[in-house]
């Protein structure tokens, strides 16, 4: 194994943390107050018959922030968002949608949030324009408030040359901004959205980031489900994971984050970068290269300074030198790597 | 409360377009008219020999082809409503609005009963064809076409009721054709079957003949002989009630019946109604009274049967009425969100 396991006395060293990430267990130990907005989870339990879909989650989502929901399928994600969804109810527990309680007020609810599923149906004989409209004419909007909102949409969803035709002629890219186009139609505060990046092109993609990361600026709250760990990374201040219907507790995540991680060095001479890695004696089973790139797992981030000093030091023509993952899919492999029965992701040598 | 109505006249046209107005549903339209219209002109040649008004006639044959035809394509028209949209993914789309379950439902009710009456619409050039040969009624029109609107408004609410209650959308469908046969077929083998269950054996009476020949010529006199033979009678007077809850006697039932000169009902509504109400008589032994009074035919036999006996068509639609309002309310309870308790198996968004 090339991963170091944690100290034997078990004691985690703290990390520092992470440009997505304010240390768990620095901030917030206390379980959040209900009032305190954006979308509050406290202890929600859900199960089906035998099966325990939800354990037990407790979480906050703040407004003016971009939170990453994350974890392996079946781990409860998407009974966790149709509970947030107010299409179905907790077992036990609390939650609130920007001050809402989906089960006493789900009407307050469904002002204040807009979803966007995985399983995205549409009515497949009706335009975008008229499943807009009648979207804004079923949240109360008057047929003339209606029709402008849905022009507006449109535009911003880049359906312009589809807006009349049958939606059963949109692409699964176009199919998913026309339901982004839905969530958005009666202007909520907290947005939900499940995997809203599948199938989108690239173009797309980084307008939808863009978009999610405007609604945020504007103080909306933004809960995204996602298994696109990179996309998370450049859009997301805060994560949540989820593993076996449990929100994973801080400690965990520590643990996790100290899982060795790998970075990849690029140099412009790739023989005298391998040379140079081995002269300062880094283990070569924690070395591996791919092409003209080295790929060095490392456990902690001083290591990596230390080792692109030397390199510069002595004289590598070094031109790349980063993490090979991104915080959150580090943390997500590391959590992987330390359940029970799995393989270690984080240290492939 | 317009405010209620507006999101109900929504989900109305969402449905119709989405759902009802299809292709179809236009050829389905032409078919019928053409198959009626084929009917009431083979009809009206037929009859036209005999010396009657043959208006009455045309017209309660169209209003029985319609509420056939009605039966036969209404529950496809509405079978899959609640749960085809689940299957599709669009019902949770809906939920998430500010629309209640209860416009949901009705809003989809609604819908399907408006498509089915297209039915009864391209048959009205008929009714107004049989008004011009003279001969019909105004209460069999001001009472028959409210009855047959009512009818075909309980078998959309029966099937999307059904819809709403049964998961699959092919086994709703199918439930609610058996619920509609159940009621115009089954009604009848109910009586029939009913009827054989209910022969009993009773003693009659027995009654002779005297003749006494004198100057005046013969003279014959009934006398009871004080013996009674052993009679085999149907009781169905004891099973009728199966009847009233047949849609087609509903609306016989419910139109007064006009007589001929023989005395007998001159159209559908009056010989249908006329076979149940005889239906109510219980059979009687043969007496000698029933010989004293003359033996001229009795003009005002079918008069008397209507007056001896009690009308039903109340408490048939008093029965259906109650029968779509429960699967309209199973349908309301399956569609409340937050879902408390889920069918196994069964998804929600």
């Amino acid at each position: 194994m090339t991963t170091t396991p944690p100290a034997p006395d078990g004691a985690p060293e703290p990390v520092p943390a992470g440009p997505a990430f304010v240390d768990p267990l620095a901030g917030r130990p206390e379980p959040p107050a209900l009032d305190a907005g954006g979308i509050v989870v406290r202890d929600v339990r859900r199960s089906f018959g035998q099966v325990h879909a939800v354990r037990s989650m407790t979480f906050h989502a703040r407004p003016g922030e971009v939170t990453a929901l994350i974890g392996p399928n079946g781990a409860g994600k998407t009974t966790l968002l149709l509970m947030l969804a107010s299409l179905l109810a907790p077992d036990t527990g609390d939650i609130r949608i920007h001050g809402a309680d989906p089960v006493r007020d789900p009407h307050g609810v469904r002002r204040a949030m807009g979803w966007m599923p995985d399983v995205l149906g549409t009515w497949r004989t009706l335009t975008p324009r008229q499943i807009l409209t009648t979207v804004g004419r079923l949240h109360g909007m008057r047929a003339a408030e209606a029709r402008a909102r849905a022009d507006e949409l449109i535009v911003v969803a880049r359906l312009d040359e589809l807006a009349n035709r049958a939606s059963r002629v949109l692409s699964r890219g176009q199919q998913q901004r026309l339901g982004l186009a839905r969530a958005l139609v009666h202007r909520p505060s907290v947005l939900l959205l499940d995997e809203p990046a599948a199938g989108l092109d690239p173009t797309s993609r980084l307008q939808l980031r863009g978009l999610l990361r405007d609604f945020a600026a504007e103080g909306g709250t933004v809960l995204v489900s996602s298994h696109d760990l990179s996309e998370l990374d450049e859009m997301a201040d805060d994560a949540v994971f989820v593993d076996r219907g449990e929100v994973v507790g801080a400690e965990r995540i520590v643990l996790a984050r100290q899982a060795a991680r790998e970075w990849r060095i690029r140099a412009l001479d790739p023989r005298r970068l391998t040379l140079e890695l081995s002269r300062i004696g880094v283990a070569f089973d924690r070395v591996r290269t791919v092409g003209d790139s080295a790929f060095v797992a490392l456990d902690r981030d001083e290591h990596a300074a230390e080792i692109l000093a030397r390199l510069v030091g002595a004289g590598v023509p070094i031109i790349h030198f980063a993490p090979a993952v991104g915080e959150i899919e580090r943390t997500y492999l590391g959590l992987a790597g330390d359940a029970p029965g799995a393989h270690r992701a984080g240290g492939r040598a | 409360m317009s405010a209620w109505f507006r999101m109900l006249r929504v989900v109305v046209g969402l449905e119709l377009a989405q759902r009802v107005r299809s292709v179809a549903w236009y050829v389905l339209l032409g078919i019928v008219a053409v198959v009626v219209g084929g009917i009431v002109v083979i009809l009206f040649v037929s009859l036209s020999g005999w010396q009657q008004d043959i208006g009455g006639a045309i017209f309660s044959t169209t209003i029985f082809l319609v509420m056939l035809v009605t039966s036969l394509v209404t529950p496809a028209l509405s079978g899959g409503a609640i749960n085809g949209d689940r299957d599709a993914g669009v019902l949770a789309s809906t939920q998430v609005t500010q629309v209640t379950s209860m416009q949901l439902v009705l809003g989809k009710v609604l819908a399907a009963w408006i498509a089915s009456l297209g039915f009864l619409a391209v048959c009205v050039p008929f009714m107004i064809g049989s008004a011009l040969l003279g001969g019909l009624r105004l209460e069999a029109v001001a009472l028959s076409i409210p009855i047959l609107v009512l009818e075909i408004g309980v078998v959309s609410a029966i099937g999307v009721g059904l819809s709403g209650v049964i998961r699959k959308p092919i086994l709703s469908t199918v439930v609610s054709y058996l619920v509609v046969a159940t009621l115009s077929v089954g009604t009848l083998i109910g009586f029939g079957v009913g009827a054989v269950a209910a022969t009993e054996e009773q003693q009659w009476p027995d009654i002779a003949w005297e003749y006494d020949e004198d100057a005046a010529g013969v003279t014959e006199r009934c006398i009871e002989t004080g013996t009674t033979y052993p009679q085999t009678v149907q009781r169905y007077d004891r099973v009728w009630l199966f009847l009233a809850a047949n849609p087609y006697v509903i609306v016989a039932d419910a139109i007064p019946p006009s007589f001929d000169q023989y005395g007998y009902p001159d159209d559908l509504f009056g010989q249908i109604a006329f076979g149940v109400r005889q239906a109510q008589i219980p059979q009687e032994p043969t007496t000698c009274a029933d010989f004293s009074s003359s033996w001229e035919p009795d003009a005002d036999q079918g008069r008397e049967v209507f007056e001896s006996t009690v009308p039903s068509w109340f408490a048939g639609l008093a029965l259906h009425l109650a029968l779509a309002a429960a699967a309209v309310w199973g349908a309301v309870a399956t569609t409340r969100t937050p879902a408390r308790t889920l069918a196994p198996g069964s998804r929600i968004a």
